[in-house]
């Protein structure tokens, strides 16, 4: 008997899975309670793995900043665009580990108009040294929301501090859609 | 004033502001969708309350294992409500309670301090 083609294509995502030592992903849509529920899988599957508690910390604070990014900022929206509670917006989050090191990986897509203005503002924070990281953290939080936040303008900020590496990201053009971009975004832990 | 009471979500914090008492507490995990919302109504209340206080002992506790860059800057506004409270003559105490491993609440809680100066800050590593 042949095994049905969508066996071999979960098998062979499964491999790929364990071959880049996935421990978490998700693709889909994400909503506050979608969030939430993952939260409470990470955080305990983190606890299990034995990973230290300050690691632990960072590793869940950067997934739900992904996470509400997601949520926040995809182009691929089931609610409509002008409402700003209970939104549901399609993007995928992995965390991947390797030797103790874990990497956090968020994708989702995005105008590209704010492509340009996302890639503004992260080379600013790829060229910044750990002080002036956290020197700009403190000033962000002093200062008023930047336009078209709908947090304090505190999230890339909040990840590149607990980013041992400065913060990876990738914009790739989507066929079909001139006007929208994937944007992936890389925090190393 | 009526006292505020707000139970905990997986996401939000439960908000214990007994007025009466004068003791006020925000314990749990803070990462709700929306913190600009989930907090406004809670600082407004808390600002209309300190409007009422003259030379008041007010304690607040705060016991947050985590939150958000969004939730983080609620917290700020409410820091900047309590010094203004102290400075029209009330005596504010603030307990920070941080995990004793985690260094970014204690950071944080360091610069709330530095920031307000007014208020009684006192650290517990737990």
């Amino acid at each position: 008997m042949t095994t049905p083609l969508f066996v071999n294509d979960q098998l062979a995502f499964c491999e790929i899975a364990r071959k880049h030592h996935v421990i978490f992903y998700y693709v889909g849509y994400f909503s506050q309670n979608i969030v939430a529920a993952m939260a409470d899988a990470v955080k305990l599957k983190l606890e299990v793995s034995g990973v230290n508690g300050p690691t632990r910390r960072k590793l869940f604070s950067s997934f739900v900043e992904m996470a509400q990014n997601i949520i926040h900022y995809s182009a691929d929206a089931l609610t409509p665009a002008e409402q700003a509670n209970n939104e549901i917006r399609h993007g995928s989050v992995c965390i991947s580990e390797n030797e103790g090191q874990y990497s956090l990986l968020c994708a989702n897509p995005i105008s590209t108009q704010v492509a340009e203005d996302l890639r503004q503002r992260l080379e600013t924070l790829r060229g910044m040294t750990m002080d002036e990281i956290k020197q700009a953290y403190k000033e962000s939080l002093r200062a008023d929301p930047l336009e078209g936040s709908k947090g304090a303008g505190l999230g890339f900020l909040t990840m590149a501090r607990d980013s041992r590496e400065p913060l990876e990201f990738e914009f790739w053009p989507m066929e079909q859609q001139p006007d929208v971009a994937m944007f992936y975004l890389k925090a190393s832990i | 004033m009526e006292n505020l009471y707000i139970a905990a979500t997986p996401s939000s914090p439960e908000v214990n502001f007994d007025f009466a008492q004068h003791r006020l507490s925000v314990r749990g995990e803070s990462y709700p969708e929306n913190a600009a919302a989930f907090y406004g109504d809670i600082i407004k209340s808390l600002r209309d309350y300190l409007a009422l206080c003259t030379d008041t002992s007010i304690t607040m506790d705060i016991a947050l294992a985590y939150f958000n860059s969004s939730s983080t800057k609620m917290l700020f506004n409410i820091f900047e409500a309590l010094n203004d409270a102290q400075r029209a003559g009330n005596k504010i105490t603030v307990n920070w309670y941080h995990d004793e491993e985690d260094d970014t609440m204690l950071e944080f809680g360091q610069e709330l301090s530095d920031d307000f100066t007014d208020i009684t800050f006192i650290n517990h590593a737990v």
